[in-house]
């Protein structure tokens, strides 16, 4: 009888654990040309909270978004297009994990393969490939997973702690363990 | 001076002294008489006496009997009232709650002890593996590194792509 509200209290923490483990996540895929130019348009909405990281990166002050694809993860098993006029991206994801989505990233010009990719996307860190040489810009590729807004917003303004990495660890060992 | 009423008690009851006795026998008109109905007065006594403590044993025995009712309805009320109530008093929901809070953390410190420190963070995106076609890009090379700010920006950097002309930027 003792054991009862442990038990209780246990399974209550499970079912949290699990249905907040199951969120579905957003997976914006863009494939961007970035140039210098005399008046630089605005940066794109989605490309905003890595606009500085970009101009840092690459040295230029335009960032235009050629194709692009949302592509909302229910299994993490799913695999989407981003296109543009000679440009595709196409991404299969293999799967949720530890950190983050596993995926498999082909570039294609037209019908070539210029670049494949196997990667863990992580739900708080971007992905950005530098792409070849398009006229005198840059091909970019940039994958983002988003969740709820707010959240993402409170983990990039928060540097993480010890505490929250458990927590996030034990939920994900959780959800593995429960079929 | 005793009344006749008294003296007559008293020797139903046989309380007279002998002298008082003699002197009462004397003054009866009709002793024999007398002495029956002595008799009948002591019959009724010992008839009433042994009634009286009849009726005292029996409502002992009732209010006894009504106890033991009353006990028994208590007690099953408890034990009904046992199986009903609720088990969470506060004080259980207080240590059950406690309880909860310390196997969470000492879940979460043995998870965080079993986290390597030269393991890749895991809120970094780790690229696992990556290819470029050799007969297009023979020169091609690929660099991973990680943005220095703080939005942790994986970066996977190709060198030596073919070039292409400005039309494959269009949309």
């Amino acid at each position: 009888m003792q054991l009862r509200p442990l038990l209780l209290a246990m399974f209550f923490t499970l079912a949290i654990s699990v249905a907040s483990a199951d969120a579905e996540h957003l997976v914006w895929s863009g494939l961007v040309i970035a140039e210098n130019v005399p008046q630089p348009a605005p940066i794109p909405p989605e490309l905003t909270t890595l606009e500085q990281t970009l101009k840092d990166l690459f040295g230029y002050n335009q960032f235009e978004v050629i194709g692009q694809s949302n592509k909302t993860l229910k299994t993490g098993e799913e695999d989407w297009l981003a296109n543009s006029k000679y440009f595709g991206l196409h991404v299969d994801a293999r799967g949720e994990n530890d950190a983050g989505y596993t995926l498999n990233l082909k570039l294609y010009k037209e019908n070539d393969v210029l670049l494949e990719t196997d990667a863990n996307l992580s739900k708080s860190s971007p992905l950005v490939i530098k792409g070849p040489q398009v006229g005198s810009g840059q091909l970019l590729l940039v994958l983002v997973v988003k969740d709820d807004e707010q959240a993402h917003r409170r983990r990039h303004a928060e540097p993480a702690n010890p505490i929250t990495a458990g927590w996030y660890r034990l939920r994900r060992i959780i959800h593995n363990a429960l079929p | 001076m005793k009344t006749f009423e008294e003296k007559w008690t008293a020797w139903l009851d046989g309380q007279l002294s002998d002298k008082e006795l003699a002197e009462f026998e004397a003054s009866l008109p009709d002793l024999e008489a007398a002495e029956a109905e002595k008799r009948d007065a002591l019959r009724l006594g010992a008839f009433l006496k042994e009634q009286l403590a009849a009726q005292a044993m029996s409502n002992e025995e009732f209010f006894s009997h009504q106890l033991h009712q009353r006990i028994a309805h208590e007690r099953e009320d408890r034990s009904r009232d046992r199986g009903t109530s609720t088990w969470w008093t506060i004080p259980r929901l207080v240590w059950s709650g406690a309880a909860a809070l310390a196997l969470f953390v000492i879940t979460t410190v043995v998870l965080m002890s079993q986290h390597q420190p030269g393991e890749q963070s895991e809120y970094l995106t780790q690229i696992l593996n990556s290819r470029v076609d050799p007969a297009a890009n023979p020169n091609a090379t690929i660099y991973i590194f990680e943005s220095k700010n703080d939005n942790k920006v994986t970066v996977l950097w190709t060198e030596g792509l073919q070039s292409l002309p400005a039309d494959y930027a269009a949309k």
